[in-house]
């Protein structure tokens, strides 16, 4: 068995092998996880919108022991991630790291979000940072917005849309 | 021991595990798959394998019993005269995969077989995983040229 808690170390080894064969394989396969994370939280985004997407982080910080800040506003989500586990387990490996291991988390939680009719927009930050600023939003016209502002620094910045 | 992780334990990564497991089969083949394995359990698992390289299965026997025990499975492990037994009569990923209504990937113990098999490469130590049945195996890692 490979623990629950080396995870992500596998999950590396196998971003690393996707990224070496042709095409997309890494998005291929994210929209695979994704598909599989549908089981745990697109219900509860559909039924309950930004309260759900909430909780179900709110839920996800306890389990996977994320130093992170949610913050739910009247028509946005925030999330700040102080520390990401996942990134930091990625760091802390005798294996070396895959240089777009922080994709994933857009990749995956992307479509699920579209599929919810919200936008999503990340600031990572930098690939070797363990810190993550994101933003979901109902109305399209605010996540193009803080895109846009965004986009003017020298963040690196994935979306949904 | 190299990794040693605490606080909460976040069982739901099994369920990606089985999910991964049967991408990689049914895109990329079983060799794959266990190339994957093997990949981790030398390079991810350095520390063990180098230990195991030199004879020193301490690691390996600490790394069984803490992950075990964190993830509450039900085992026993042995050691004796070079032998080393590790019996699982309740694998905690099988059990929440299980517990979760997911389908168990028909490779999902390919994991444990070939972590082990790469751990014990290119070291005097040799394994073999014996399935017993749903959640129940017995890991056997042996010393060469030991009786």
């Amino acid at each position: 068995m490979i623990p629950s808690d080396h995870f992500v170390r596998f999950y590396n080894e196998v971003f690393k092998f996707l990224d070496k064969q042709s095409g997309d394989g890494l998005s291929k396969y994210w929209l695979a996880v994704s598909k599989l994370q549908e089981n745990f939280c697109l219900e509860n985004f559909q039924k309950d919108g930004l309260r759900g997407m909430y909780d179900y982080w709110n839920h996800i910080r306890i389990e996977e022991n994320c130093d992170m800040t949610l913050k739910l506003n009247e028509d946005f989500l925030e999330l700040i991630m102080h520390k990401c586990p996942s990134l930091s387990k990625v760091q802390d490996n005798d294996a070396e790291p895959c240089a777009k291991y922080c994709e994933h988390c857009v990749g995956w939680i992307g479509p699920i979000i579209s599929k919810c009719n919200y936008y999503m927009v990340c600031d990572i930050h930098g690939r070797n940072v363990p810190t993550c600023h994101s933003w979901i939003f109902f109305e399209k016209i605010k996540a193009e917005q803080k895109k846009a502002e965004l986009n003017n620094s020298d963040n690196t910045i994935f979306s949904n849309f | 021991m190299r990794y040693k992780d605490r606080g909460e334990v976040h069982k739901d990564f099994h369920a990606a595990t089985n999910m991964t497991i049967d991408y990689i089969v049914d895109n990329f083949g079983e060799d794959a798959l266990a190339m994957l394995f093997r990949k981790m359990a030398t390079d991810v698992y350095k520390s063990i394998h180098d230990k195991l390289k030199k004879g020193d299965a301490s690691e390996l026997i600490e790394h069984l019993k803490y992950y075990l025990d964190r993830e509450k499975g039900e085992y026993e492990i042995s050691e004796n005269n070079g032998t080393i037994i590790c019996e699982i009569s309740k694998c905690p990923a099988v059990e929440h995969i299980i517990k979760s209504g997911l389908t168990l990937s028909p490779h999902f113990c390919r994991q444990t077989i070939e972590v082990n098999a790469g751990l014990c490469e290119g070291t005097p130590w040799k394994t073999k995983t014996e399935l017993l049945g749903c959640g129940k195996c017995r890991q056997v890692f042996k010393l060469e040229n030991q009786q």
